[in-house]
């Protein structure tokens, strides 16, 4: 079990490390030139070559690399070639948002996602079959189109959710929720139907083991089959997909940001694409990955916690 | 959508299609509704996207000023945009492209994911692990975000990015084409084309290939959806083709900034785009054969017709007593005719016959356990004097572990492999015995010694997978026994055991009944389990009752030609006895049900079958308070004949010696 998460944590370190390299090497190996990009395209060759030496990009690239993991270590990501602004601060007040909107939807997909699929895979019958069908379908709309759909619905039509904007926490949490709650709800239709489907998968299967009969034949309450020891068996599957969801969402937030106007990562590394800031983006691509593989180390966790096979081994 | 859910990766059906068996897969998945109308949409829409120069009513940039962001009108099917431009023609002039974008990727993965899973196959453990931990670094990098960077650096170069999302989604397709490529790899025929001598690359591509061809096209019709959302999610983000090149994510991104004044417009669009990915996605379950049916679950059944039963019981001493019990596939064959045996307290019945005999449906009867759509259809079960025929599910699960408990024919999935054994065991000691868990604790150590198990405290804190099969089979009669049931209903409790262990178990059987005056129902295919254990054997062939009776004048004088044919068929040869070369059996094979003959079922196989056989005939006392079902049974017994195991051994198989020349190597 020890070796298994030591093995599972080296592999999160290298795979930050290739995050790390892999945008470096993206951004530097092209010819990139941000002295060109600060400047405008009014600016003559050697305005740009003065202004990549100032930003220290004349430099060997083994020199820079190392420059940069130096910083990195030290928790510094450099600042914007755009608005000289500091990458980790900027990226850490928005982290937050981010989070947020993608654990609540997660959160939110699991419960939905679970109660409808378990429900399908116990109730069977047309009731199962239109659960899983209508979530083959929901896993297939696009999210900014839900979105969409959601606004027109939810703020224009019954006028009950503001349609975009963000409000700080810290000025007004019931705000704060209101304005989450569009996205989170978009951001669910999908993940429920994942989760959903999962769970009912999951369930068919728990429900038909073998052991099931070793369960009914001492009389072993429904519910008490069903609800704790089927439910048990389909946890494992139900929190990896939850695990996946979550990175998905994160990921997923470029777009769910843009459409609802929020101030998250997604909006950061979609401004920084626009503008060619490297910096910045490599930045949004180490925290990108940072989160998924927190992430799926603490799905490992959790994973060990719920499977013997796993916890024993 | 970053990481990629090819959700079906895990519930996808990885199980590797025999090639003969494959070639009628893809036309049989048309014929449904379903799968037929996402196939028909997705030809729709690749023909008018691609032909949509040819036909578009409207050039893309012709614009409609009067008619500004129309509903669907005569003039403009889909109604227009913002700039009066005919929706139509730009959502089809716009489909080309994220069509072919997907299919790169598609094309991109599963090129690199194929051969490098082919490879990982191939070239054995060392060469697997770097590949795979290679891949799993890969896997774990935020896709979106990446692809996100490129476009920041080398700008708006949609198929350069889409063959990116490829390779990143490679490693995904890799780890699911690996598990399939090395269960191809572990079937025989691959090993045997490579012993006759056929070249890695052609073991590959003739036979390892096609085998994975479902699983291929499941996950071939899943990315090919996602990589369009992904494509549609770049263009939403205005990273797709530049205004006035229509796309559907700008087109939808339009759309929102309207959803005050022209909602119509998030429609067309977004229907088009929704209804590809949803027709990608269906046609993937279709493949994987999940979509098909949803089957509903166990659901209590009705209870069965309440039949008038005559409650005298005909054996008043008997504990249990099977009377004409009748067991049918609903609206379908029978599968247990008219089967009456009766069983006193603190004796042991076995329940014999070849497979399909009808042995386990009886068995599991008794518990009410019959598997769905299979039930009662006649006959009583009389449980010290009470049916258990027609009993509701609540009424039954009082009877379940409390009077009648069951353990099962494999111990290693008859138990839970989430709970610990201690979990396990004290839940059904304290609804059984109302005590609590500190107690119940010291009942289940109490049990598990009961059974044999002397370090009963290690097991009790241990989970099934951490137990040996006989281990588990003890704990499985520990479980069994926390309800002091009166009867116990085994199910080939020692074939998946092994031969030393089986003889533990089957003592054990016998220290409990003797200690607790268990009754003992038990079903086998071993004559020499029943000959060891069973006080009364009941010999079932085809769902009948042939022969019943004392265990040892059955096993001694056989009366009717199976039992004699089981006894010669039973490879427990007497010691001193030369093992034959040939191992007996009985030429044919148990009749399905719903094809039962009128007469003896037994004859067809039968070495004694007359004219006389073919009609129905009742079963006639033998062997004292036994049974006999054959209408020759004087005759055959009179004429002292025996059945030649050897005459049916000349048309079996050879017991093979050793494998013959290498090809199975």
């Amino acid at each position: 079990m020890l070796g298994y998460l030591a093995r599972r944590l080296a592999l999160a370190v290298l795979t930050v490390l290739v995050a790390v390299l892999i945008s470096f090497l993206l951004v530097h190996a092209t010819d990139g030139s941000p002295g060109a990009i600060v400047l405008g395209p009014g600016a003559t060759p050697a305005e740009v070559a003065a202004k990549n030496a100032e930003l220290g990009w004349d430099r060997p690239l083994v020199t820079q690399f190392f420059d940069y993991l130096g910083h990195l270590v030290r928790g510094d990501l450099g600042t914007s070639i755009i608005d000289s602004r500091d990458i980790g601060q900027d990226l850490a007040t928005r982290l937050p948002v981010t989070g947020f909107i993608a654990l609540f939807a997660t959160i939110l997909s699991g419960l939905v996602g679970v109660f409808l699929g378990v429900t399908a895979a116990v109730r069977g019958g047309r009731f199962g079959t239109f659960i899983t069908s209508s979530s083959g379908v929901a896993l297939s709309l696009p999210v900014f189109w839900v979105g969409i759909l959601f606004v027109y619905v939810l703020s224009i039509s019954l006028g009950w959710l503001p349609a975009t904007g963000y409000v700080a926490f810290a000025d007004s949490p019931v705000d704060w929720a209101k304005s989450l709650l569009l996205p989170v709800l978009a951001l669910t239709v999908g993940g429920a139907a994942i989760v959903a489907r999962t769970a009912n998968a999951g369930m068919r299967d728990a429900l038909q083991a073998e052991h099931i009969r070793t369960l009914r034949a001492l009389g072993t309450p429904a519910w008490r089959i069903r609800y704790v020891h089927a439910l048990r068996s389909t946890s494992v599957p139900v929190v990896s997909v939850l695990g996946i969801q979550f990175i998905a969402l994160f990921g997923g937030s470029v777009i769910i940001e843009n459409l609802f106007a929020l101030p998250g990562l997604g909006q950061a590394s979609q401004a920084a694409v626009s503008a060619h800031d490297f910096p910045a983006l490599i930045g949004v691509v180490i925290v990108a990955t940072v989160v998924v593989v927190l992430t799926n180390l603490l799905l490992d966790l959790v994973v060990a916690a719920l499977d013997p096979k796993v916890r024993t081994a | 959508m970053s990481v990629l859910p090819l959700d079906a990766a895990d519930d996808v059906s990885t199980e590797v299609v025999p090639p003969t068996q494959r070639r009628r897969g893809l036309p049989a998945v048309l014929r449904r509704p379903g799968p037929a109308i996402a196939v028909g949409w997705l030809l729709l829409v690749v023909v008018l996207s691609f032909t949509a120069p040819l036909w578009r009513p409207y050039d893309i940039n012709e614009q409609d000023l009067a008619n500004r962001l129309s509903l669907p009108s005569g003039a403009h099917w889909l109604g227009t945009d913002p700039l009066g431009r005919d929706l139509l023609s730009r959502i089809f002039t716009a489909g080309a492209q994220p069509l072919l974008a997907a299919a790169l990727t598609v094309l991109v993965a599963f090129g690199i994911g194929i051969p490098l899973a082919l490879i990982a196959a191939e070239r054995g453990r060392r060469v697997e692990q770097v590949i795979s931990r290679t891949t799993e670094i890969l896997m774990a990098l935020p896709s979106t975000i990446i692809l996100l960077a490129v476009i920041g650096v080398i700008g708006v170069k949609t198929y350069i990015v889409m063959a990116i999302l490829g390779v990143l989604i490679s490693a995904a397709v890799y780890r699911i084409m690996l598990g399939v490529a090395q269960s191809v790899r572990q079937r025989l025929y691959v090993d045997a084309a490579r012993v006759n001598g056929l070249g890695s690359l052609r073991v590959n591509t003739v036979h390892v290939l096609p085998a994975m061809a479902t699983v291929i096209a499941v996950q071939a019709a899943q990315l090919f959806g996602i990589a369009i959302l992904i494509n549609a999610g770049l263009a939403f983000l205005g990273f797709g083709p530049a205004e006035p090149n229509p796309s559907w994510g700008i087109m939808i991104q339009d759309a929102s900034g309207h959803v005050y004044d022209a909602p119509w417009l998030l429609v067309p669009t977004g229907v088009v785009l929704a209804l590809t990915v949803v027709a990608a996605n269906v046609l993937a379950d279709a493949l994987a054969g999940k979509a098909a049916h949803v089957k509903a679950p166990a659901r209590t059944r009705k209870t069965a017709p309440v039949r008038v039963v005559d409650g005298t019981p005909a054996d008043p001493a008997a504990a249990l007593e099977v009377r004409d019990l009748t067991v049918s596939v609903d609206d379908g064959p029978q599968l247990v005719s008219d089967v009456s045996f009766a069983l006193q307290p603190g004796r042991v019945l076995g329940l014999v016959g070849e497979s399909g005999c009808g042995k386990t449906m009886t068995a599991r009867s008794l518990l009410g356990l019959l598997p769905d759509g299979v039930s009662v259809s006649g006959g009583s079960i009389l449980w010290q004097g009470r049916d258990l025929v027609g009993l509701s599910e609540k009424q039954a699960n009082a009877v379940r572990g409390r009077e009648i408990a069951m353990i099962s024919q494999e111990p290693m999935v008859a138990l839970d492999p989430m709970f610990s054994v201690a979990y396990q065991l004290i839940g059904p000691i304290r609804r059984f015995r109302g005590v609590g868990r500190r107690e119940a604790r010291q009942v289940a150590a109490q049990l598990l010694r009961q059974v044999g198990i002397v370090d009963a405290d290690r097991v009790l804190k241990s989970y099934p997978h951490q137990l040996s099969g006989g281990m588990a089979q003890r704990v499985c009669i520990a479980l069994a026994l926390t309800g002091q049931p009166q009867l116990l209903v085994a199910d080939e409790p020692t074939t998946a055991l092994d031969v030393t262990v089986q003889a533990e178990i089957l003592s054990l059987l016998r220290a409990l009944v003797r200690d607790t005056g268990l009754s003992v129902v038990i079903v086998s295919h071993d004559l020499g389990v029943v000959a060891d254990i069973c006080d009364d054997v009941v010999v079932m062939y085809a769902g009948q009752v042939v022969e019943s009776g004392r265990t040892a004048p059955v096993l001694d004088d056989a009366a009717h030609p199976y039992t004699m044919a089981l006894l010669g068929a039973n490879p427990h040869v007497p010691d001193g006895v030369p093992m034959p070369t040939r191992l007996a059996s009985i030429a044919g094979t148990v009749p399905a049900p719903g094809s039962w003959p009128t007469g003896c079922r037994f004859a067809g196989r039968c070495q004694f079958t007359q004219d006389e056989c073919t009609v129905p005939f009742p079963a006639l006392p033998a062997h004292g308070e036994g049974s006999v079902l054959c209408i020759r049974v004087d005759e055959i017994h009179d004429a002292g004949v025996r059945w030649h195991a050897d005459r049916v051994g000349a048309e079996t198989a050879p017991v093979p010696s050793a494998p013959t020349a290498g090809a199975l190597s």
